[in-house]
């Protein structure tokens, strides 16, 4: 086995930018005139109301808050300082987009909260630090890259109502994905041809396509692999649900039609609209995990004819193993495809590594499955969700800083488990699964589920991926393996490859982790999913469950609102259920615009 | 134009899947195998004892029972055929040969299978994965499927002879279709066609969804006939198109593009001639299978189809055959739903017309069209634009 390098590779933050400094002051004249122009147009009178009003508003809740507190008994003022507040929905105001305040979590807790938000700025300043300029310029030329000033907005209601443990689990779950990110968008702005044109970093840098795994570059160690798309739209989308919204509507107005996911879409907007980073030496596209986002990669190379691209393609009957080896002999073109494009060889000892670290990453999540289908789940939640999904799809043992992560969450898990924790404590009511596309990100679903009606999403479907280890000896086999695990990315391993996939595996999952409830969510464009609705519906009604079907459209909320989906299961709950919600505050509350 | 002779039984061959040519099929002992896309070779359907249909569901109605299973913004083609097939409509199959190319049409097919729409003892539904690109490796799986799960399934149930003569012998007789339809197809290279797009359509379709041996006779003799059809003096038609595109299996749609003015000359969709109806002719130096595995992968034209080269075929596509057949401009549709589709249209409408200067319509259609006043008025309008752009072009100016 080769030695680990470091991660990222040092020499990758060294390499001389070579920004056209006249183009960017071309750039933000043009800027500064747009912000002229909107001072202009400005109505600063309703602007100067808006605000006298948000700080009336700010005095009048303090009064509220004030009299609330002195009204509670002795025995609820304490359990108030040492254990937190509980009506959450006091947090949300309608029209704005951060919430009023932070969280009160009780003393403990809301320190440690603190000091979370401190380490993640500390993180992010240093990580920016390193090559500033580009950064910053980038928001310049993206608007995407100014959504992601509310990270800690988003970090903050991924951990809404969590105590003690759970909350930091969750803490160290999130913060190596804001660090992936953070790296990953300075590389992006440090490479942009438009911005920081570091040309040695280019020949570097391999763009993938964010639906394809990262794993292919762990045999790479000396070059850069980014998901093209996952910063400037997926990712960024569920920090601000409107991000994608002009990107989706541009691409519409070129004239592809509103029924598509959202997902390529936005993908396909942000070409047309030239909001995508210049970058790299190639790029790998996918056919990846379904039909319409196998079509974007037309209008990638429409808008970088540039740029060499590599189409990754595996079959999808990925169940018939007669498939396998057209799946790893595409994996073999196109680690030849880097190789010519890069110069770089091919590390199996590199590789092996890596799929090891990743062998032994699986291992770990294996266990938080194993306590979580037990009568006392632990780690469950969004932000335990999406670094699952980061890990397995984009990390893929590539950064060995993860397995830190693993072991010291694990070691919380077990103690929580032994502890018999709850995560939202004393709000447990209903253990369920989700399934089909999620969309919890965006509505910071699954909190809210627990929060306001006690229902402990303990799993989704994104989730319950390839969970068998890595060959890490014999190539031929490795490669075999790898297609096996490309073909069963998130997503694509359910809804592709037969109808199994997702029907009978929906009730195999319910029995195993015991289910009560299936939260349906229903992409109103994922066709895969759309055209088993029936099957689904009637064979859950025969097996007794209650399914709650929320329609939703991803990062597009025109279609279908947060506060639309949450009512879904409010009315289910109220209706048929015939329920009091555990936190009242939390059934009807407006944030559209909310982060 | 004086009618073509065999036109009338022709369009009341299409009024129905189970037509009477394929009932009288299986009369003779044969057995009906259905498909629905060009990814499945149609030689490998029709060896031995068998024929194959390629599926349509004329006269759609309510589509409420499949809307139910598969939801509303899903294929209307993919609908419509699981509509028909609950209805009863294909229980005359003997198999059902699915392609997991798009995830609709592979759900319809699965919908087969649950809902158990066929109730004869040996009916089977297969599956089969399709290739996304032209290289060595894929086409040696796209061999494997097609052995594996469409062929040997077909004589491990039915005892079907498909060895490489009953493949050649299969491929011969398909060609002796594509040699009648292709060369009534070159008739439209004329400046003034003996025969209309709607007629063409007609033929095509017939030829896959009957029987071959059945209908080839009275396919030479329209040959015959139009070799000396006289065409109108004054044609009704105001200008030359193209059309690019997903499945058109509906005669409707033409009838409405060419009853707007627009002779329809060249058919690059799926149930029209190109790909479909072009000869291939095989050698003895490698097998049957391969060699007709290769021309399927090759000559697909496909939105599925990602790799560059293939994505760069079919814009050549398109321009080749609009400038062979002497087109004004090209309708550039989509079967509304279709994910491959709707990406492709949008974007190489724009291609079309900045890279290569046609002048381009570009439209999401339902399953069954014949209706669409909104479909008619856009005909329209383009049509009216392309008349403008002659007229601008004999005035000499831009």
């Amino acid at each position: 086995m080769a030695n680990t390098p470091k991660f990222p590779n040092p020499s990758f933050w060294k390499y001389k930018d070579h920004m056209d400094w006249s183009a960017q002051a071309k750039n933000l004249k043009e800027v500064a005139g747009i912000c002229v122009d909107m001072a202009k147009e400005a109505d600063w009178p309703a602007f100067g109301k808006h605000l006298l009003q948000g700080w009336k508003d700010f005095g009048n809740r303090a009064a509220d808050e004030f009299n609330i507190v002195k009204a509670m008994s002795r025995e609820e003022q304490i359990d108030l300082v040492l254990n937190g507040e509980k009506h959450l929905g006091r947090l949300y105001k309608a029209g704005s987009m951060a919430t009023v305040r932070r969280e009160w979590r009780g003393v403990r807790d809301t320190a440690y909260d603190f000091y979370e938000w401190g380490h993640n700025w500390v993180m992010l300043l240093t990580t920016f630090s390193k090559d500033l300029v580009p950064a910053l310029n980038s928001m310049l030329y993206y608007r995407w890259m100014v959504s992601y000033f509310c990270c800690h907005s988003f970090m903050d209601k991924n951990v809404i109502g969590l105590r003690g443990r759970a909350l930091r689990m969750h803490h160290e779950l999130l913060f190596p994905v804001f660090r992936y990110v953070a790296e990953n968008l300075v590389f992006l702005a440090k490479t942009d041809a438009k911005n920081g044109n570091c040309i040695d970093l280019n020949k570097k840098l391999v763009l993938i396509d964010e639906m394809t795994m990262g794993q292919i570059m762990a045999g790479f160690p000396d070059l850069l692999g980014i998901p093209h798309q996952l910063l400037p739209v997926f990712l960024v989308s569920e920090l601000d649900q409107l991000t994608c919204v002009p990107y989706i509507d541009a691409v519409e107005s070129y004239g592809l039609p509103s029924d598509t996911c959202p997902v390529p879409s936005s993908e396909c907007g942000a070409l047309v609209t030239d909001s995508l980073p210049h970058s790299g030496c190639c790029f790998i596209s996918s056919s990846m995990p379904c039909d319409g986002s196998t079509m974007a990669s037309s209008y990638y190379s429409r808008r970088f004819p540039d740029v060499p691209v590599f189409h990754l393609c595996f079959p999808v009957r990925y169940l018939d193993e007669e498939t396998v080896q057209c799946g790893a002999e595409d994996i073999k073109a196109c680690i030849k495809f880097v190789e010519e494009q890069t110069g770089a060889q091919w590390n199996w000892d590199a590789y092996f590594t890596a799929m090891t670290r990743f062998n032994k990453e699986t291992d770990y999540e294996l266990q938080k499955w194993e306590v979580n289908k037990t009568d006392y789940p632990q780690l469950i939640g969004p932000c335990y969700e999406l670094y699952r999904k980061w890990n397995y799809e984009m990390d893929g043992g590539t950064d060995p800083r993860i397995l830190k992560t693993c072991e010291k969450v694990n070691k919380l898990l077990m103690e929580a488990y032994q502890a018999k924790d709850e995560p939202w404590v004393g709000k447990m009511r209903h253990r369920a699964i989700v399934w089909s596309c999620p969309a919890h990100y965006y509505a910071n679903f699954s909190n809210w589920a627990a929060n306001c009606w006690g229902i402990d999403i303990l799993v989704e479907m994104e989730s319950l991926n390839f969970t068998k280890h890595l060959e890490t000896s014999d190539k031929e086999e490795a490669m075999r393996d790898l297609a096996r695990l490309y073909e069963r990315m998130v997503m694509r391993r359910h809804t592709n490859g037969g109808y199994q996939n997702v029907v009978d595996e929906l009730w195999k999952q319910c029995e195993d982790w015991r289910t009560d409830f299936v939260i349906m969510y229903q992409n109103v464009a994922c066709k895969n999913m759309a055209t088993l609705q029936g099957i689904l519906d009637e064979q859950g009604r025969a097996r007794n469950l209650h399914m709650i079907w929320i329609e939703h459209d991803l990062m597009d909320p025109r279609t279908v609102s947060r506060r639309t989906m949450r009512d879904k299961v409010s009315n289910y709950m109220q209706t048929v259920m015939q329920e009091q919600p555990v936190d009242a505050s939390l059934v009807d509350f407006e944030d559209d615009v909310t982060w | 134009m004086k009618d073509l002779k065999h036109l009338i039984y022709f369009e009341g061959l299409l009024e129905s899947a189970n037509n009477e040519l394929v009932q009288q099929a299986q009369k003779d002992g044969k057995l009906a195998m259905g498909y629905t896309c060009f990814h499945i070779p149609e030689p490998l359907l029709n060896v031995d004892n068998c024929f194959s249909v390629r599926l349509r569901a004329p006269n759609t109605g309510s589509i409420d029972i499949a809307t139910y299973y598969m939801s509303n913004y899903t294929c209307e083609y993919a609908r419509a055929l699981t509509e028909r097939a609950i209805e009863g409509g294909y229980q005359f199959l003997d198999a059902m040969i699915g392609v997991d190319a798009c995830s609709m049409m592979n759900r319809a097919m699965e919908h087969f299978e649950l809902l158990q729409v066929n109730s004869k003892p040996t009916f089977f539904v297969t599956h089969t994965d399709m290739p996304y690109k032209v290289t060595d490796y894929t086409l040696a799986s796209y061999i494997k499927q097609m052995r594996l799960r469409v062929l040997d399934r077909m004589t491990e149930v039915y005892g079907v002879d498909t060895s490489d003569e009953a493949i050649r012998k299969a491929v011969k007789e398909h060609n002796e279709i594509c040699k009648i339809i292709s060369e009534i197809g070159e008739m439209r290279k004329a400046d003034n066609p003996v025969i209309t797009g709607y007629e063409f359509h007609i033929l095509c379709l017939v030829t896959y969804c009957c029987p071959k041996y059945l209908i080839i006779d009275k396919l030479k003799e329209t040959l015959e006939e139009l070799k000396t059809r006289k065409p109108d003096e004054k044609p009704p038609f105001r200008a030359r198109v193209a059309i690019v595109g997903s499945e058109i299996d509906d005669p409707g749609l033409t009838k409405l593009i060419e009853g707007c003015g627009a002779l329809i000359v060249s058919d690059r969709f799926c149930f029209g001639s190109t790909p479909g109806r072009e000869v291939f002719e095989l050698s003895d130096d490698e097998d049957a299978l391969t060699q007709v595995c290769r021309h399927y992968m090759q000559a697909a034209e496909c939105a599925r189809y990602i790799s560059d080269e293939k994505v760069a075929q079919r814009r050549e596509t398109s321009d080749r055959l609009a400038r062979e057949y002497k087109a004004d401009g090209i309708i550039y549709e989509q079967m509304k739903y279709c994910d491959y589709w709707g990406f492709e249209r949008t974007l190489v409408a724009h291609v079309m017309t900045e890279d290569y200067g046609w002048p381009v319509l570009s439209v999401d259609r339902l399953y069954i069209t014949q209706g669409s006043g909104q479909l008619r008025t856009r005909v329209q309008a383009f049509v009216e634009s392309l008349e403008i752009k002659r007229i601008h072009k004999e005035e000499g100016k831009n």
